[in-house]
């Protein structure tokens, strides 16, 4: 789901989100876990919160759904703050990394609680919950315990647990992290394809950069408590706005360099880096490098440098090498289309790539 | 519990341990269905008239009920006490909670007959001797300790995200903890129950102290059988508490699991 930016964008920072987020932070003594997080999220979409783990996703997503209290902040869903609400009236869906179901139930039952919670007529309860199981392709599994079904099939059953009461908005801290890789690839694609579906307003939280880019409409970056970056999964990628994003999402190549008058000196090559004084750190991803043996020289059009190959890993259906130039390791990698010949160890080589590839940050 | 291969030494240890402990058995069943007018090892005849004879004595028969009515009034009193203490210790953590724990778990460490002579010091005067309501204060030191031990241990081991599940759903405090947290903890709920009911049961010390001429438990009217006549029938009521034991030692493992429930 890559989607060109601008009217994304527009509507972001317009500020009016169906959940909006305003200087929420989150204290615990002195530690700040959650740091004046602000956020506007437009009714329908899907927004990940990504990041390393502990840089807050959790505690934002529990002061979401009133479990856990913010220290100061707001929090506003369809024009109303919520701050204060507990988590009983706030009618949010949240899907734990546990599942957290209720052991001591059925499937049925685990999935008609909140419907009972908010005393809707039986008859109609019973014909939502059948639907919800059919959703989540569990009909037949009404009456299992949680305990008698698999890790995935227990996701799907928090998932209709969740959504039967069409809440507005779905929470979801990490649903896929205790899967296995295909049963991950699916679910992730499930809940894509159910939270579209019903329009639902969601947050899925993650610290895994593919889920985010590949099923949201919208990432937010976060490290240490902060807000990095917030974008479609296409600027986020494209245009990282710090070293830190650069090297969490996606893979990169570092070069320690000096700034000044807007021209970065980079193991002897001259890179733009408009308003930089100073160390900076230029960055590439290794499949926007091209790799010859055939010396590419440096022009307008493409930085070069060269380099030695040190490794050469033949993945099938990528071919990757590590290749030792300005005085770092520097990767690349390429699909492959057969026939190729796989470069030894020390030969030597021109790593080249374009301008408009290359990042500049402030080293840190 | 991890499996692994068991020693030939640990084999033969447990093998005694459990002669040792069954030992008292073994006298005593033979005896139990002795035809004989005293206690005598082996017995000479065999019959079950002692058996019959337990329910032709009357004070036997009153403290046999009186027994079993007062473990039952003990264990659910130290229910409606210890599931509120312990949720208030665990859950709600007021400060001091491990002071407060361990104070709570005091009277355990303490000689029985140190607390039957406090009982009886403090009992006394308030008019409490002799009385079933006294009985009930006096076991109740034994049994809640033991009680908000077994809970606040259920408690701990609970999944929060359950609950925290239920509450996103709509539930109110009073209904998670109605609809989820308690059936939750059934297993503790179960041996908690056993382990007052049989604490209760099984008292002697408390109450001598606390028992009259007109209110015994069957543990002290044992006891003065015992002391004043040497017939066979205390072996026949011996038989039958272990049966009774055994029994509520089955329905915990039925609805819990034993070791689940003791062993953790
Ligand atoms: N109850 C708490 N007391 C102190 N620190 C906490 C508490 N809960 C979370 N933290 C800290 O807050 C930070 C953010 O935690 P969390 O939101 O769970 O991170 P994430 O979900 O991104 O992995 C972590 O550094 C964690 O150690
Ligand atoms: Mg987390």
């Amino acid at each position: 789901m890559i989607r060109t930016a601008p009217e994304e964008t527009a509507g972001l920072k317009q500020g009016e989100g169906f959940l909006s987020l305003r200087g929420l932070t989150r204290r615990y003594g002195d530690f700040v876990a959650v740091d004046d997080f602000n956020l506007d999220v437009p009714k329908g979409e899907l927004v990940a919160f990504l990041g390393p783990s502990g840089c807050g996703k959790t505690t934002s997503l529990r002061m979401i759904a009133g479990l856990a209290p913010s220290t100061s902040g707001h929090i506003v869903v369809n024009g109303r703050d919520i701050t204060g609400v507990p988590p009983y009236q706030r009618d949010m869906g949240l899907v734990f990394q546990s599942y957290a179901l209720f052991p001591h139930m059925d499937i049925a039952k685990n999935v008609a609680f909140g419907l009972e919670m908010r005393k809707v007529p039986k008859a109609e309860a019973a014909e939502r919950v059948r639907e919800a199981i059919a959703m989540v392709r569990l009909t037949g599994k009404e009456h299992h315990r949680p305990a008698q079904l698999s890790g995935g099939q227990q996701q799907r059953v928090a998932l209709a647990r969740a959504l039967v009461v069409r809440p507005s908005i779905l929470l979801l801290d990490e649903p896929l992290s205790n899967l296995d890789a295909k049963l991950r690839d699916e679910m992730r694609n499930e809940i894509r394809d159910i939270q579209k579906r019903l329009g639902i307003t969601a947050v899925f939280v993650t610290h895994d950069q593919m889920e985010a880019l590949t099923i949201c409409d919208k990432v937010v970056v976060m490290n240490h408590g902060k807000l990095e970056q917030m974008g479609t999964p296409h600027e986020i990628y494209e245009h990282p706005k710090t070293a830190f994003v650069a090297g969490f999402v996606g893979r990169i190549n570092r070069l320690a360099g000096k700034a000044s008058g807007g021209v970065a000196e980079v193991a002897g090559l001259k890179v733009a880096a408009p308003g930089f004084n100073g160390p900076v750190e230029v960055m590439v991803r290794p499949h926007r490098v091209s790799l010859s043996t055939d010396g590419v020289q440096a022009d307008g059009e493409r930085h070069a440098l060269p380099g030695t190959v040190t490794r050469a890993t033949f993945a099938g259906d990528i071919l990757e090498y590590e290749v030792e130039a300005g005085g770092t390791i520097m990767k690349t990698e390429a699909a492959t289309r057969g026939g190729e010949a796989v470069l030894a160890p020390g030969t030597p080589v021109t790593l080249s790539w374009r301008p408009q590839d290359t990042y500049v940050y402030a080293a840190s | 519990m991890d499996e692994r291969p068991i020693s030939p030494v640990l084999k033969g240890v447990t093998l005694v341990m459990f002669l040792f402990l069954l030992a008292p058995l073994i006298v005593v069943v033979p005896i139990s269905f002795s035809g004989d007018a005293y206690m005598a090892f082996p017995p000479t005849s065999w019959s079950v008239k002692w058996y019959g004879a337990i329910f032709h004595d009357a004070q036997m028969t009153a403290a046999f009920t009186i027994s079993i009515l007062l473990a039952i009034v003990v264990t659910v009193i130290s229910l409606l006490v210890g599931l509120p203490a312990a949720y208030a210790l665990v859950r709600l953590k007021p400060r001091g909670a491990e002071a407060l724990g361990s104070l709570f778990t005091a009277p355990l460490l303490l000689p029985t007959i140190v607390l039957g002579l406090a009982i009886l010091l403090v009992f006394a005067p308030l008019g409490l001797l002799g009385t079933f309501q006294g009985l009930v204060a006096a076991h109740l030191i034994v049994t809640l300790p033991y009680a908000v031990r077994v809970l606040s241990t259920a408690l701990a081991t609970l999944p929060i995200p359950v609950e925290e599940a239920a509450a996103t759903l709509g539930a109110r405090p009073l209904t998670v903890f109605f609809k989820v947290t308690l059936p939750m903890m059934r297993s503790g709920l179960v041996s908690t129950a056993a382990l007052c009911f049989l604490v209760s049961f099984d008292e002697v010390v408390l109450s001598l102290f606390m028992t009259g001429p007109r209110l015994s438990t069957l543990p002290v009217a044992m006891y003065h059988h015992v002391e004043q006549q040497a017939d066979p029938m205390v072996a026949s009521l011996s038989v039958l508490l272990v049966v009774l034991t055994l029994v509520v030692v089955l329905i915990v493992d039925r609805t819990a699991g034993l070791a689940k429930t003791f062993v953790k």
